[in-house]
């Protein structure tokens, strides 16, 4: 435990000392919550169109911040595995499961502090704007949210430990991209149809959102199957991260 | 007492053999130099030996435990300063110590007590506070080395200290390691002859993956007919390259 506790509060360490941390995990999230607030405000209401409104806008905008967890996770793995940091660590008494849950841990807390803070920024919007946002809501979605955190901190195991420092970062950037617009974060996914939706449908990210925004209205029907959906995509992703990082260890071991 | 051995001792990585049937052995508190050009096998020895890599064949002994085969008990004894700095650049000079004393399981007073050895022993008081990243090279070596040594290791294992550090730097560091001798027992590899000849008990060379020449300077002196290590270490390599061309 003690191992598991002194690499996590370091690694927990070199994200919140990385000024580009706050900025892309918090500072990002926040400008875009603004940004699509203004553009909602700006829709005609005869349009229909609800997707930017708060309630809607909260949970999308928190598993867009997720999706840089993701980033940072990824960066922080293939920058060690380039250096010799990770070279005594390795000579150490740690085992791979310390380095795993060294890794994790701190990131999926990050994920937690980041979704609250969306949240309270959601919650002043909408106290603003006169969009009716529960307190209890946020506080379901923010629970509906902890197996998506969990998944996107397994994504960044996993390409961690696939990619290079290179590579890393931009294959990144694309699974972000990816992961906001088929997630259904920018867009009324369920009003499209067809097999833009399919698509959506068979990722994670649309039901990651879907149980953020149906958990905050108190949607249980809707929630719940995409609920079990995000959960066994986190179970496989953090399945996939574990092996390959413990296969990527015993390699460069070699 | 043999506080490391390695047996038949070979690497190989697909058609190249890095290490090729070494045999040595290396007594309590001594200081050992391992020296040889560039992809001689001295890296990937000591890669073997702190359980960072697994040997094809043969088998390598710390204080009698099998690096194959008793790993947890050999990281518990043994530490590595690699030959690139391995700290932690965002934590500070102390975080760094305190870090490695966690992964070690200290206590809060012995990582207390440990952490303060080092600064005083390492001379790190003026920067404890500092972030290692904005450290000079030099002062990262001995982060490094300090990092190393605050887990009470038996045997330490130095991958070429010094370099890239300026002469002053290099010193400034043989003093710090000269300051070691006889405590643990320390593995050092390294380019600069000047540096082995200095601190060395028993020199090792490796020539293409194996053991050329093995003994103290004078020992090697009257081997090889030469005066000095760089004209002993030249004689050996060359009688070696010699050998491998024909």
């Amino acid at each position: 435990m003690s191992a598991i506790a002194a690499f996590s509060s370091r690694n927990f360490k070199e994200v919140i000392r990385d000024p580009l941390s706050y900025i892309f995990c918090l500072g990002f999230p926040l400008v875009m919550l603004v940004i699509m607030t203004l553009v909602n405000e700006s829709i005609p209401a005869q349009a229909g169109m609800t997707i930017f409104r708060i309630d809607n806008l909260a949970g999308g905008i928190a598993v867009f911040g997720l999706t840089f967890v993701m980033l940072f996770t990824c960066m922080g793995i293939s920058k060690d595995r380039a250096g010799a940091f990770l070279t005594r660590l390795y000579a150490s008494p740690m085992r791979s499961a310390d380095f795993i849950l060294g890794y994790t841990a701190p990131m999926f807390l990050l994920c937690v502090i980041q979704i609250v803070i969306t949240f309270i920024a959601s919650f002043i919007v909408s106290l603003i704007t006169g969009v009716e946002l529960s307190a209890a809501g946020l506080l379901l979605s923010l629970a509906a949210l902890l197996p998506s955190a969990l998944m996107m901190t397994g994504f960044g195991l996993l390409f961690g430990s696939l990619f290079g420092e290179k590579a890393a970062p931009g294959l990144c950037s694309i699974v972000i991209s990816l992961a906001s617009f088929l997630g259904g974060v920018w867009f009324d996914a369920d009003s499209t149809g067809g097999v833009l939706l399919d698509i959506c449908r068979v990722l994670p990210f649309y039901h990651s959102t879907r149980a953020a925004r149906a958990a905050a209205a108190f949607d249980f029907e809707t929630c719940l199957p995409s609920l079990l959906i995000t959960l066994a995509y986190m179970a496989a992703v953090m399945a996939a991260a574990i092996a390959v990082f413990r296969i990527k260890m015993r390699a460069d071991a070699e | 007492m043999i506080s490391v051995e390695t047996r038949q001792l070979t690497k190989k990585y697909k058609e190249k053999t890095a290490v090729d049937k070494l045999d040595l052995t290396v007594g309590e508190g001594e200081f050992f130099a391992l020296l040889g050009v560039n992809g001689a096998g001295k890296t990937t020895t000591v890669r073997m030996l702190s359980c960072l890599s697994k040997p094809t064949s043969g088998e390598c002994f710390i204080m009698g435990h099998s690096c194959s085969a008793e790993q947890a008990k050999v990281k518990r004894i043994a530490a590595i300063s690699p030959q690139d700095t391995a700290v932690a650049e965002k934590l500070t000079v102390r975080e760094n110590l305190e870090m490695i004393c966690g992964i070690y399981g200290f206590d809060k007073a012995k990582k207390s007590s440990k952490t303060a050895e080092m600064i005083t022993l390492f001379g790190l008081g003026e920067y404890e506070n500092n972030a290692a990243k904005t450290l000079s090279g030099g002062w990262k070596r001995k982060l490094s080395i300090a990092m190393a040594l605050i887990t009470e290791p038996k045997v330490l294992f130095l991958d070429e200290p010094t370099l890239g550090l300026d002469v002053l730097a290099r010193r400034e560091l043989w003093e710090v390691i000269r300051g070691l001798k006889g405590r643990i027992t320390i593995i050092l590899t390294t380019h600069y002859m000047e540096e082995a000849e200095q601190l060395s008990d028993r020199i090792a060379i490796m020539i293409n993956g194996k053991l050329a020449a093995l003994g103290t300077l004078s020992e090697l002196e009257s081997m090889t007919g030469e005066t000095g290590l760089e004209n002993v270490f030249v004689s050996v390599a060359e009688r070696g390259r010699k050998e491998a061309a024909e």
